[in-house]
């Protein structure tokens, strides 16, 4: 029986049977290899639907994984609700250079959240783009492959609009502002992640590296977090829904599939095994290759014994564990996309 | 060890930040020294701290709180130490390289290092390379402490370690290296001078660097 990329990927999200796991990026997939190949670089590619579909499908048309994805950055949302984006170079994605709103847990002052209406939010600025190069994506590659559609969790967009760091501390001085703030950002990421699904998105693949446990215990991230994540997805008709939280997330594993994501993409700070054996089987697990080491800083060798290691440890899609460094080269991806494919 | 001293410690540790002010001017009421209010009080609460941190006691928030409270206690102390006579135990030029903005552990690691009793220059983030080295020959420092999450931005730190060869001041300014994408392979590669994991190391390596 032979499946098309596309039919394995989804097949993964549902956790049937296969006789071999897919290999695909699910996080951010360009690299400089592949806007050489396809001549399409950042920054231009980040605000253009065209050049972002064309370039969001060269882990495919390039390299030989299988799925396209959308957006190649976690500032897009931020930049639509007013904060300053520097757009990066060919080799790094957009920086946030101020945060717009003032949330100062030692002065105890804080601006009251004045966010963007939902249908406004997805009518402009990038986020407009990101769904129209999805929807060209769908278009021009959705027969074959699974189209994935990256998009900001609530808590890290919370945190672009007032500062991560002050956020965080908020959560001790003034845990209501914070809970505030999130929930203020969450209606337009629900009518996004659905408008990213209307335009063709097999997966949303939500990013939400702030609620990391480098920033949050795991006892906070439900609170702050997680439940607004299930806010956002959980409604999403027509697209799987997948969590991707960066760092070491053993404890926070059952929290994340408390938010009802249909599965659950993780770093190499987790153990392959000890995750695959934690979640057992009650949603797709997508990962966990290292990004820095093996896949930036080791050998096509080393690469695709770390892509063998992920398959054998059970892991439903294999898949590097965060965005790819644009500076990976494609031997080094290569290698895992024939550890994987055979 | 005084009463007040023990006092101010756990109103660290405990992140009483509305207290902190108040218990160190107990302190210096007491007639304890600027001096032993750093390093007997804030310094040692600050290594607790960290091995909270550690050991998954405390998480972010709990550290920044802390943090927080022993700058109140510092802002009041740090002015008087000059007044004391007492000698700097080392200057740190610290920043996250230039191409990333993600600076909420450098500012644990200045925290960790201001409460040694070290003087810090902080540059913020996004700091071009040469502007930390600038910097850092300005104030006659003894350690450029870099930090970074990203991977484009390594190259400026391997950028450093050349301009610092090229100077003549390897070895005279030492290099330390942190942040998600870095790794002790990779500051062996570039020459840096240490790696540390997290900002307990650091202040560990900086001691020892310093011979604190």
């Amino acid at each position: 029986m032979s499946m098309t990329p596309r039919e394995r990927v989804l097949a993964a999200m549902r956790m049937e049977k296969l006789d071999r796991p897919p290999v695909a990026v699910f996080t951010q997939s360009a690299t400089i290899g592949q806007m050489d190949a396809l001549g399409v670089s950042w920054p231009d590619a980040h605000s253009d639907a065209k050049l972002m579909a064309k370039l969001g499908a060269g882990q495919a048309t390039v390299l030989g994984f299988e799925a396209v994805r959308s957006a190649f950055c976690l500032t897009a949302e931020a930049e639509r609700l007013g904060c300053k984006v520097d757009p990066g170079k060919k080799n790094s994605t957009p920086m946030l250079k101020e945060h717009p709103f003032k949330f100062d847990p030692m002065e105890s002052v804080y601006d009251e959240p004045n966010i963007m209406d939902p249908e406004e939010f997805i009518k402009g600025g990038r986020p407009a783009v990101v769904i129209e190069a999805t929807r060209l994506m769908a278009e021009q590659y959705g027969k074959e492959y699974a189209v994935i559609a990256g998009n900001t969790g609530p808590f890290t967009l919370a945190g672009h609009m007032v500062s991560t760091e002050n956020l965080v501390f908020g959560i001790i001085m003034e845990p209501d502002e914070v809970v505030k703030w999130v929930d203020a950002v969450t209606p337009v990421l629900k009518t996004y992640s659905q408008a990213l699904a209307d335009a063709g998105a097999d997966i949303i693949q939500m990013s939400e590296p702030s609620s990391s446990t480098d920033l949050l215990s795991p006892d906070m991230f439900g609170d702050y977090s997680g439940r607004f994540v299930k806010e956002c997805l959980a409604g999403t008709k027509g697209a799987y829904s997948i969590l991707h939280i960066c760092g070491d997330t053993s404890a926070i594993l059952d929290g994340m599939i408390d938010t009802s994501v249909t599965g659950l993409s993780i770093e190499e700070k987790v153990d392959s095994a000890e995750a695959v054996k934690h979640v057992n089987g009650r949603v797709p697990l997508v990962g966990n290759i290292g990004v820095v080491k093996p896949l930036l800083q080791g050998t096509p060798e080393e690469c695709a014994a770390d892509a063998k290691r992920v398959a054998a440890a059970g892991f439903n899609v294999v898949a590097p564990g965060c965005g790819l460094s644009a500076m990976i080269p494609n031997e080094n991806l290569m290698a895992v996309v024939k550890a994987v494919k055979g | 060890m005084s009463a007040e001293i023990d006092a101010l410690i756990d109103i660290v540790i405990t992140g009483k930040i509305k207290e902190a002010k108040g218990a160190t001017q107990k302190c210096l009421d007491a007639g304890i020294s600027a001096k032993d209010i750093v390093f007997d009080a804030l310094s040692k609460a600050m290594e607790v701290v960290g091995e909270k941190y550690a050991a998954k006691e405390y998480f972010l928030p709990q550290v920044l709180l802390s943090a927080n409270t022993l700058y109140q206690g510092l802002n009041l102390v740090l002015p008087l130490l000059a007044g004391e006579g007492a000698e700097s135990k080392g200057t740190v030029v610290i920043g996250v390289v230039e191409g990333d903005v993600h600076d909420i552990g450098k500012n644990i690691v200045k925290a960790m290092l201001t409460g040694l009793g070290l003087t810090m220059h902080d540059m913020g983030k996004d700091v071009p390379i040469k502007d930390m080295l600038q910097k850092a020959k300005d104030e006659k420092a003894n350690i450029i402490a870099e930090s970074t999450l990203m991977t484009p931005t390594l190259a400026g730190m391997k950028d450093m370690e050349n301009f610092l060869k090229e100077e003549g001041l390897k070895g005279k300014i030492f290099t330390m290296v942190g942040g998600g994408a870095t790794s002790k392979e990779f500051a062996d590669q570039i020459g840096a001078d240490g790696w540390t994991y997290d900002a307990v190391e650091a202040s560990h390596f900086a001691a020892k660097l310093l011979g604190i």
